[in-house]
């Protein structure tokens, strides 16, 4: 199917995009609209990731949109290195881009929201956190990601995800460290495997009392969740280390 | 810090008999993502044109980024505006587009936006009006967001995208807020995805703000409050916004904190944002804004519409 010319091998390895190796190799084939238009966005690629200049650019680009073979197109891209994705890897000067770009070396953990739970978004945030610790799943040391990331992956506003930064920093879990982000600090203090059965049986108790009153499932949970919520909210909020504790009740419960 | 990126005394904007903004007081601080919401022909497109000097008041004043005369050089300068219908040269490749806004203009990055098409997938020799959608939407956001504004007003921007399309122009916008302190202000008739982009929120109702704070601060002042029917009417404890009844039960939305009491048989929930926003809009005459409350509802004669 490829027709290779055998002088152009080589030549067509260098040039080669990262979308198809033999893009090029049969040279002299005419070339269509979207290959120009695949060439242009290559070029801006390059053109983002510093290796061409303006006039470089708009140069090349205008010959990208003109060409009429293969060779004039890969011969736009002979003097380029292309290295990696094209992720616009090493911008200088700082000032991302806006929007969802590859993640470089990050987080162990990625945020979901879940639209329909009636858990105020910030709160769905440091809960996964916790969670996650919990779980093993983020450990003393690691980053969380950073907040431009999590902005720009769930389209949510950056103060959201400042305020549960904040709350986790609040609870002791983490510690910013300046100019390179947020990292955990400290594990979650377990409840004692004894506490805890102490507390679960207690809570049976509790259960017997309520199925006891004529509440079926369903009441007792409604039941429960309008105490647990009226037990923080007088407390203000949901500080301090006895976060763990509340995680641990809603799993019994 | 305490820039307000627009703030009205008075303001006012009459087309023929027909006032669509009336006597509007705002001060929206500098910093936020700020909605403004409120139904078709409530005053929005008309407050935001005023802001962006693109309409004059016909009462009232305007200034905007901190005392700035709308429509001045400096205003124009540190404010980008994308407007409804995402308003593009669609004969113009996406190239010429950038060169034209380039030149327009006295500050473009010229490297940004080529550099956030490439990372849209957005050919830059395609005809603006051959993109899809959401790619008109987001070649229009880059070339606002090229020329580094410190205000960026959006008027309905995803009102016509796909829900995908709607996600991803609402990342490029928060990740612009995120990195460059952008401040946004945004219209929008959809409530529901207000709760996550926003952090402000003013609600406009028939050509006046009926709501006007920052989301934590109204949504931490308001809670819901179920009950007996039969006691709805005798509860005073707190302003009642709105009250929603059944035969039995009732709901009423009420201006309380965690700290008021509840009255013995009522169960109080913390409210959203939609449910704080419909509540409002049902109600045009109640108001929530800072400083002295709105003295009378508006007169259904002094609003033709």
């Amino acid at each position: 199917m490829v027709i290779d010319k055998g002088d152009g091998a080589p030549d067509g390895g260098a040039g080669a995009s990262p979308a198809g190796g033999g893009l090029y190799s049969d040279q002299h084939l005419r070339v269509s609209d979207a290959e120009r238009e695949a060439a242009t966005a290559r070029l801006a690629e390059h053109f983002a990731a510093g290796r061409l200049d303006q006039a470089e650019f708009d140069d090349r680009a205008a010959r990208a949109m003109s060409a009429r073979t293969r060779a004039d197109l890969s011969g736009l891209f002979a003097d380029l290195s292309e290295t990696g994705s094209p992720g616009v890897p090493g911008r200088p000067g700082g000032g991302g881009t806006p929007g969802g770009g590859p993640r470089g070396p990050g987080s162990p953990i990625e945020f979901r929201l879940d639209a329909a739970s009636g858990v105020p978004t910030y709160l769905q945030l440091v809960q996964q956190v916790e969670h996650a610790l919990r779980l093993g799943y983020l450990k003393p040391g690691d980053q969380l990601p950073k907040v431009r990331d999590v902005v720009a992956s769930l389209a949510i506003n950056p103060n959201t995800v400042l305020k549960a930064y904040k709350e986790l920093e609040t609870k002791g879990l983490t510690a910013g460290r300046p100019g390179q982000g947020t990292f955990i600090q400290a594990t979650l203090s377990q409840v004692t495997l004894p506490e805890l059965a102490g507390l679960h049986k207690s809570l049976l108790g509790w259960l017997g009392t309520a199925d006891a009153a004529g509440l079926d499932q369903d009441g007792i949970v409604a039941l429960f969740t309008s105490a647990l919520r009226d037990f923080y909210e007088r407390r203000g909020g949901t500080g301090g280390r006895r976060g763990a504790v509340s995680g641990e009740t809603e799993d019994v419960a | 810090m305490t820039v307000n990126v627009i703030e009205t005394s008075g303001l006012g904007k009459r087309y023929g008999s027909t006032w669509a903004l009336h006597e509007c007081m705002l001060a929206i601080p500098a910093g936020h993502v700020a909605a403004l919401a409120g139904p078709n022909g409530a005053g929005k497109t008309t407050l935001l044109n005023l802001t962006v000097g693109l309409a004059e008041p016909s009462a009232g004043a305007v200034t905007v980024l901190g005392g700035l005369p709308p429509g001045s050089p400096a205003a124009l300068d540190g404010i980008a505006f994308v407007a409804q219908d995402t308003p593009l040269y669609k004969n113009l490749p996406a190239a010429d587009m950038l060169r034209l806004t380039r030149n327009l203009n006295r500050r473009f990055d010229q490297r940004y936006a080529e550099a956030r098409l490439a990372e849209l997938g957005i050919p830059l020799n395609r005809k603006a009006g051959k993109l899809s959608g959401g790619q008109q939407a987001q070649l229009a956001l880059t070339l606002a967001l090229a020329r580094r504004p410190r205000l960026l007003v959006l008027d309905e921007p995803v009102a016509m995208l796909d829900p995908v399309a709607r996600h991803d122009f609402m990342a490029t916008v928060l990740a612009a807020a995120a990195d460059e302190g952008v401040s946004v202000v945004l219209s929008s008739h959809v409530l529901a995805e207000l709760e996550r982009v926003a952090d402000y929120l003013i609600l406009l109702s028939r050509g006046r703000v009926q709501v006007a704070g920052e989301v934590d601060g109204l949504l931490a002042s308001h809670r819901l409050l179920t009950g007996p029917a039969a006691e709805a009417d005798n509860y005073a404890e707190r302003p009642v916004v709105h009250v929603r009844r059944g035969e039995a039960q009732a709901h009423l939305l009420v201006r309380a904190t965690v700290d008021d009491p509840i009255p013995p048989g009522w169960e109080a929930h913390p409210v959203g944002l939609e449910e704080l926003a419909l509540a409002y809009l049902r109600e045009p005459g109640a108001g929530a804004l800072p400083g002295p409350a709105r003295s009378r509802s508006p007169q259904p004669s002094e609003v033709t519409r």
